[in-house]
């Protein structure tokens, strides 16, 4: 599936803004963005395994504040960061 | 209502005529920060015959700002930004009125500047003035017309708490220090602004008119080097403490306190260093901060990897803490503190400061 990551998050990402990953969950796939990103997951999820206040999540363009919720093999996981720039 | 000639290509849209250009004629918007957002936004709600455009600002024109905020020019370097910004719009529309507040908005002052306005348009810089704008405008019943940028990405939406979510439904908080994406640091492309802030007047201009669909409960980011919008449908948050109809959270800035840890100054820093003394010195920044400027004793642990990797560094000896500007090697030396290294200092003002301070031999 295909995740798509804010521009905060691109120093983790070699750059790259957009990025493919598997997993049945949300959670498994930030843990397995994490695995090929190491640090990526801790900017987005805090030490309680809450999404940080200032990071939303969407699937296919829907928010999603579950990171159980179910994925599939075609959905777009898209992560925004507030951006105070001006 | 002034000369038709100048609108000529609105009046002859069905969507606005005569009467919808009279009521731009009579409505009034506030331009809260007249730079990279402000300037296209102030440009065109000023050409489109807003009878009433407020601009808000404190801030002079620097060289550095040139490159994206398009009302200055190389002559305007050190004048106020208000002051030229207003003569820009009035030599571009002489029919309207500019009125300037030359003013940084604040607890105190942001209600009675907001309650003059018809529509507000969000062109600041900062979460806190973000914040404060979205809980006045909530407090209000005004339209805030929002739109923020970094890098290559831009965010725009309309938030409304009467027919859709406010700021806070959207962001709950601010990120913390460590965690906030630095503009100056990081750069933004001049042309990145001028397109949001584009849209934010085409917004402003629609809620007017009340015609269209305007950009409540959607939040549409922009990728300049992919160039692609995507469309996110954003809804109110029920328990959001700014508008869901309990008390509305008195605007702060104000941060819970966290366990102090001890600062190392640059000259002391050297001074160490120069001694023999053993040192770890640890960069939490991240890698392309590093790949920029480092210090050459210094070894790259991000911040965010500082969980997994602290035990990397050795675990008894003195460890001093090292980012851009502070806060996120204060995070990293709570955190070092906490996970049980005994002496952990970070580096006062960060490496910016020893740029400043300590002179290159």
């Amino acid at each position: 599936m295909r995740v798509r990551i804010p521009s905060p998050l691109h120093s983790y990402s070699a750059g790259s803004s957009l990025v493919e990953a598997n997993g049945r969950t949300v959670d498994e796939v930030l843990l397995q963005l994490d695995a090929r990103f190491p640090g990526i997951r801790f900017r987005i999820i805090d030490e309680q395994d809450a999404i940080r206040p200032h990071i939303r999540l969407f699937v296919d363009g829907k928010p999603t504040a579950a990171l159980n919720g179910a994925l599939t093999p075609t959905s777009e996981l898209m992560i925004v960061c507030a951006l105070s720039g001006g | 209502m002034p000369s038709l000639a100048r609108y000529r290509g609105h009046l002859n849209l069905p969507e606005v005529g005569l009467e919808g250009q009279r009521r731009l004629s009579e409505a009034s918007v506030l331009c809260i920060g007249t730079g990279g957002l402000g300037s296209p936004a102030a440009l065109y709600l000023a050409a489109a015959g807003i009878g009433r455009l407020g601009l808000v600002d404190a801030d002079e024109v620097d060289e550095s700002n040139l490159h994206r905020q398009v009302l200055f020019g190389t002559a305007d370097v050190g004048r106020s930004k208000v002051e030229v910004a207003r003569r820009t719009l009035e030599a571009l529309n002489p029919t309207i009125s500019i009125v300037t507040h030359d003013t940084r908005l604040g607890p105190d002052n942001t209600a009675e500047i907001l309650a003059g306005y018809d529509v507000v348009v969000d062109g600041t810089d900062n979460f806190p003035t973000r914040y404060l704008i979205n809980e006045h405008c909530v407090q209000l019943g005004k339209p805030d017309v929002w739109a923020s940028i970094y890098r290559f990405e831009g965010q725009v939406s309309v938030f409304d708490s009467r027919r859709g979510p406010c700021y806070r439904c959207l962001f709950r908080e601010e990120p913390t220090d460590d965690l906030a994406p630095s503009c100056s640091d990081a750069g933004v492309l001049g042309v990145l602004p001028g397109i949001l802030g584009t849209m934010q007047a085409a917004e402003a201009i629609k809620l007017i008119l009340g015609v269209g669909e305007p950009l409540i409960g959607r939040l549409l980011v922009f990728d300049a080097l992919g160039m692609r919008w995507d469309e996110l449908a954003i809804g109110k948050d029920p328990s959001c403490p700014t508008c869901s109809g309990s008390v509305a959270t008195p605007p702060t800035t104000a941060r819970p306190a966290a366990r102090e840890v001890r600062a190392i100054a640059p000259a002391d820093l050297r001074r160490r260093l120069d001694s023999g003394d053993r040192l770890t010195l640890v960069d939490c920044r991240e890698p392309h901060e590093w790949e920029a400027f480092h210090l050459d004793a210094s070894r790259l642990i991000p911040l965010a990897q500082l969980p997994a990797r602290h035990s990397e560094i050795e675990p008894h000896g003195s460890v001093v803490v090292l980012c851009q500007r502070g806060p996120r090697s204060v995070q990293a030396a709570r955190f070092l503190t906490g996970a049980g290294f005994p002496d952990v200092a970070y580096l006062d003002g960060g490496l910016h400061a020893w740029m400043r301070e300590i002179p290159i031999v």
